[in-house]
């Protein structure tokens, strides 16, 4: 028996995505960015965003279904980002989406940007184990979730505070002197550098602090006073140690409040996505403590991790196959959907 | 109110925003200008907590704004942090009115200014101790009242 196929968009953020998959295989990931056009502004903005989405969605469909080897009509649904995300930007992605799947006469699934990233792992790894824990790190978000049933329940365990975790490496990178996005430079530098030489604070980790939330705010203002403070003293900035130390301080809060969770669920399998997922100092430290604990680690392939239509498409799949009900035609975008609405 | 603070700790600059809050009318700009980690963020979780607001505030950064609603009255938190040039808030996507909201611009010094006829400067800034500092400078005559009234 033929599994449906899902065409999924994906536009919450600078990526105009557009993914295919069967089942749980990925036939196409057509991916535009717009980032070029937000680096001199040193991030995205968002009518930047919304006008690049515009012109590339078209083409990127093309692509989708050319790299697919499949036509338009073979589609048996459609899925797409309802939320969350920049307002504009998504609105470009539920319009196409909308379309599509009325010109095909398919239903359409309005679907949950973060809960899409743990979908994506499917398309890797095969089926999820559920119940899992799942961490989600990017630019916009930093989030802890219970996964008892990807396609219907998802729980918020924790989340930020105050700035993301791949915030934080775009402000240190700043600091720094290195490039936007920060996570790439930041890796690539830590590399060189010592991860001990300077005790930067874990924000959160006191006993009587949140044990799933986080925050990143102190800890980049730690970088930016001891970077100034050796500035002021006339002294040459050590990048690589700094970002080492930075990165270690990320990476072990991330890692341990992970586990914990796992732990304090009974749960024994914990899946990353996010483009601060593709850290690969976050990658060895998760995979260090998740064997040390008995936990099996999931973790999507680095351009999985990033945003991309695959993963939209991934969790249109999952909810076909449970049998949840399509959206309503008059789908909108919203900007803060909530984490625990997996589909609406 | 007064126009210098010192605060010690969050807890202070938290207090600060509920205060700015409690004085704050609809279509107000707040620009709030200091160094990383001075506490622009902080100040703003104050003010949204004095709103009272839905959901927590947390850093705009990579989305540039981000609009809270549930309170008194709606409070549109942007980050001007990345824009290079004069920022113009329908560039931003906004769905809602700055004429209807609070609006607190991080970063924004130089850019946002022309967004409202007047505005409340708050400058910030973090003292060698950890302390920070707050002074607020009115432009225009409505802030100016206020600040002298409270």
């Amino acid at each position: 028996m033929n599994e449906p196929i899902v065409l999924g968009f994906e536009t919450s953020c600078d990526e105009t995505g557009v993914g295919i998959v069967r089942g749980h295989t990925l036939l196409a990931d057509a991916l535009a960015t717009s980032m070029a056009e937000h680096e001199r502004f040193g991030g995205v903005v968002p009518e930047i965003a919304s006008r690049a989405h515009l012109e590339a969605m078209v083409p990127t469909v093309h692509r989708a279904l050319a790299d697919a080897g499949i036509a338009a009509s073979d589609v048996d649904a459609v899925a797409v980002t309802s939320g969350p995300g920049l307002t504009g930007a998504l609105l470009v992605g539920v319009a196409a989406a909308k379309a599509y799947a009325l010109a095909l006469g398919k239903p359409l699934y309005g679907v949950n940007h973060l809960a899409a990233h743990v979908a994506v792992d499917e398309l890797q790894h095969g089926p999820l184990a559920e119940p899992s824990i799942a961490m989600l790190v990017s630019g916009g978000h930093s989030s802890l979730l219970l996964v008892p049933d990807l396609a219907q329940e998802v729980q918020s365990l924790g989340r930020t505070i105050d700035d993301a975790a791949g915030e934080a490496f775009d402000k240190v990178a700043r600091v720094l002197g290195l490039p936007f996005p920060g996570g790439p430079p930041v890796d690539r530098a830590a590399r060189e550098g010592d991860a001990r030489a300077i005790a930067f604070p874990r924000g959160l980790t006191g006993p009587r602090d949140a044990a799933y939330d986080f925050s990143f705010s102190g800890l980049k203002t730690a970088v930016a006073r001891w970077v100034e403070a050796r500035e002021r003293a006339g002294e040459p900035v050590p990048v690589a140690d700094v970002a080492a130390s930075f990165q270690e301080a990320v990476a072990d809060v991330l890692t341990a409040k992970a586990v914990r969770a796992c732990r304090d669920h009974g749960v024994d399998h914990l899946v990353l996505g996010g483009g601060v997922a593709a850290n690969s100092r976050l990658r060895a430290l998760a995979e260090e403590r998740c064997a040390a604990a008995g936990i099996v680690l999931r973790v999507p392939s680095p351009r999985l991790c990033t945003d991309n239509g695959a993963m939209v498409a991934a969790l249109g799949s999952r909810l076909v196959a449970a049998g949840v009900a399509p959206s309503a035609p008059d789908l909108g975008a919203d900007s803060s959907l909530p984490i625990d609405v997996v589909s609406r | 109110m007064k126009r210098e603070h010192l605060l010690p700790t969050l807890a202070d600059t938290h207090a600060l925003g509920r205060e700015l809050a409690a004085a704050a009318r609809p279509g107000d700009l707040l620009v709030l200008v200091g160094p990383l980690g001075a506490g622009k963020t902080a100040l703003t979780q104050g003010i949204g907590a004095g709103l009272g607001v839905r959901e927590p505030v947390t850093s705009p950064t990579f989305v540039i704004a981000r609009v809270h609603r549930g309170g008194r009255i709606p409070l549109v938190h942007v980050d001007a942090y990345r824009l290079g040039g004069a920022a113009d808030v329908d560039d931003l996507d906004l769905d809602a009115s700055t004429e209807e909201s609070v609006t607190v611009v991080e970063w924004g010094q130089g850019l946002v200014e022309q967004l409202a006829e007047e505005h409340l400067e708050v400058r910030l800034d973090r003292r060698d101790d950890d302390v920070r500092t707050a002074l607020l400078v009115p432009h225009g005559p409505g802030w100016t009242a206020r600040l002298d009234v409270g």
